[in-house]
């Protein structure tokens, strides 16, 4: 099995903070954490399945191309609700939604899009309320931080189509910029 | 456990639609590659995610974050608040190591909108995300430009939160 970058950056975070442990609290409570941690594995496990599958099953639903043709710069309230609604379904990390921000742009979508898409992901994206949110946080506290959150995107997008008029946040063309980096994985 | 149930439910019944949808149109090789799709993310987090664990239940330890929760408290008002976004946005990693240490402010006494501007910090601003995706694929202008849009957010959803706690408390 491959190690990647981001596997060793937590097993060193994991042995220095669990060496600082032992060295401060001693064994037990090096033994409580670890305790804890498999705890917490286990409770996250079966949402964490289910998250990975929906994940699976929507990238077969939904194309990419489809998705951009929505969100064309001339799109009003209307694109900016599609993208919030997108981004909000867009299952997966970073290395799913940041490759398919990059195909929107390239396909026409504008700031304002983007950025909705981007803010919706982050604070109303279900997959990570589903498996993350509700099981750590409790239904209580999610229930009440989503509902705040509602609007945001779509001001955050109102917002950048006010800016980017601006010389100084006016994005350039996607080919301006490196190209998206390989998005296996 | 503090597993809620119904929310499990939900999401294995939203699996089996999405698959009848899928095999509807694509037959068994669609689910085939759903499956080995799940799977192939699933093979990442396998080591990543005990290790995430691990690491941030010795990192609760070793942070003074009960000391920190006091500075965010239900008592602490704007300040707080502002803290509390800021705080979000330096919790490292993704939800694998932050929502570990998020669980530790909630049960040591952070406030209800401190933590609402804590989520949504970490939401907005992850330092992490956007240096490893973000800027490399998008650009710098582009995070500048959506740092800009976003940087009273947090807040906003932290008062958002404290007025529906309000209506729903009178």
């Amino acid at each position: 099995m491959k190690l990647a970058t981001t596997d060793i950056v937590f097993a060193t975070l994991a042995a220095v903070s669990g060496t600082i442990c032992y060295v401060r609290f001693g064994g037990p409570t090096v033994i409580d954490s670890v305790e804890s941690a498999a705890i917490l594995l286990v409770e996250i496990l079966p949402q964490l399945a289910a998250g990975l599958l929906i994940g699976g099953l929507v990238t077969r639903l939904v194309s990419r191309e489809k998705v951009a043709a929505w969100l064309g710069s001339g799109s009003g309230i209307k694109g900016l609700l599609l993208a919030t609604l997108a981004g909000t379904l867009t299952p997966g990390g970073p290395f799913t939604s940041f490759p398919m921000v990059y195909a929107l742009w390239v396909a026409g979508a504008d700031a304002g899009a983007l950025i909705a898409f981007i803010s919706a992901w982050s604070l109303l994206g279900f997959n990570r309320l589903i498996v993350w949110e509700i099981p750590l946080l409790g239904a209580h506290f999610t229930l009440i931080r989503y509902v705040a959150c509602l609007p945001l995107p779509i001001l955050a997008g109102y917002l950048a189509r006010g800016l980017v008029r601006w010389p100084v946040f006016r994005i350039a063309d996607p080919d301006a910029v490196a190209p998206a980096p390989e998005t296996t994985r | 456990m503090t597993v809620l149930n119904w929310p499990l439910a939900i999401v294995w019944v939203s699996v089996a639609i999405l698959a009848f949808f899928v095999f509807r149109r694509e037959g068994r090789p669609g689910l085939k590659a759903a499956g080995q799709n799940a799977l192939g993310i699933g093979k990442t987090l396998m080591i990543r995610l005990p290790l995430a664990l691990l690491a941030a239940s010795f990192l609760v330890q070793i942070v003074p974050v009960e000391t920190m929760s006091k500075l965010i408290g239900p008592q602490s008002g704007f300040g707080g608040i502002v803290l509390a976004s800021l705080l979000g946005g330096i919790l490292p990693g993704g939800p694998m190591t932050s929502f570990p240490i998020a669980i530790v402010f909630q049960q040591s006494g952070a406030g209800l909108p401190q933590m609402v501007a804590l989520i949504c910090g970490w939401s907005i601003f992850a330092m992490h995300r956007i240096l490893s995706w973000e800027a490399p694929i998008m650009g710098w202008r582009f995070v500048a430009l959506r740092l800009a849009t976003s940087v009273t957010l947090p807040v906003l959803a932290a008062y958002a939160a404290a007025a529906i706690v309000a209506i729903f408390d009178a």
